[in-house]
């Protein structure tokens, strides 16, 4: 390699090395586990389950494809729309809690626990209004194969996020008591992780039986 | 805007390209892979984002992971295999 050839290396690499600090630092992996065992024992038993009964939709899809192509159609759109913006936005609300929290911001922490579960009172509202308009225009449990699984799924599923509610309640109370710190705060991660769980199941169940045909 | 505002933002709006799909979507290839993706994106995006995964335990992160890789495998399949699905399933 010539002179030249060697300040045009050295300069090539001075380019690559700015560009390179320009660039975010890489994201540290720590390998911690939020929350605690326990909760995600809970969390990987749901992920089963819910594979299981997924495996009942596709069955059942495969089995009954004019009942599933037409289903959709029947289905109050909306109630399946508002539901995902209420669990996305209540979860959004337990993200914000945890970085309370760490911050040492008790108060402020208390205002998102709460607000998660303001918000995540609001599905089983709207599934009673849903089921309710649902009866009134004949979408049953004996309705048709699709609707059965519809209900199966998610009733399934707005019992899972009961238990995440109650948890929510239990970790507003222990908020609102002192009882977590920046220190020790793992009981409210782990409320988060397996709410997110929910969210996640939930992101599956919404176009199983509002959008795919 | 924070991180997690942006991630929310993003998560709504794919929530809301969904509902679009559900008004206007008929049976096809493209709407079982916009969904597939949906899915995908959506689920990895709480994963790493809401839950921290990036960061933390990664054999647990994979695990979840594999969730939201294989239910939308799962949905193309059943879209372009329903019949060897049915006959996988019934029984005789």
């Amino acid at each position: 390699m010539g002179v030249r050839d060697c300040s045009a290396y050295t300069a090539a690499m001075n380019d690559t090395v700015a560009s390179a600090s320009d660039l975010p630092p890489p994201v540290a992996v720590t390998g911690r586990v939020p929350g605690n065992a326990g909760t995600w024992v809970g969390i990987f038993c749901v992920l089963v389950e819910f594979l299981l009964l997924f495996g009942v939709y596709f069955v059942a899809k495969a089995h009954h494809q004019e009942a599933f192509l037409a289903g959709p159609d029947k289905l109050a759109t909306v109630a399946g729309v508002t539901i995902t913006f209420l669990l996305l936005t209540s979860g959004y609300c337990m993200v914000k809690a945890v970085e309370m929290i760490r911050a040492d911001r008790r108060r402020a922490t208390l205002g998102w626990v709460l607000g998660a579960f303001v918000l995540g009172l609001g599905y089983p509202l709207v599934k009673f209004f849903e089921i309710r308009w649902n009866v009134a225009h004949g979408i049953d449990g004996e309705a048709g194969i699709f609707y059965t699984t519809y209900y199966y799924l998610t009733l399934n599923h707005l019992v899972h996020v009961s238990w995440g509610l109650l948890g929510l309640i239990w970790v507003a109370v222990r908020t609102a008591l002192g009882m977590y710190s920046p220190r020790d705060y793992s009981g409210l991660e782990a409320a988060a992780v397996y709410w997110h769980t929910t969210d996640v199941i939930w992101l599956v169940i919404f176009p199983f039986f509002y959008v795919l045909r | 805007m924070g991180h997690a505002e942006k991630i929310w933002l993003l998560l709504i709006g794919l929530t809301a390209a969904g509902a679009w799909l559900a008004e206007s979507g008929q049976s096809s290839w493209g709407l079982s892979l916009v969904v597939a993706g949906l899915i995908g994106t959506k689920g990895h995006l709480v994963i790493d984002h809401y839950m921290e995964m990036r960061t933390a335990n990664q054999r647990f992160r994979r695990l979840l992971h594999v969730f939201v890789v294989l239910v939308p495998v799962l949905v193309l399949l059943s879209h372009g295999f329903s019949d060897v699905l049915k006959r996988l399933t019934t029984i005789a």
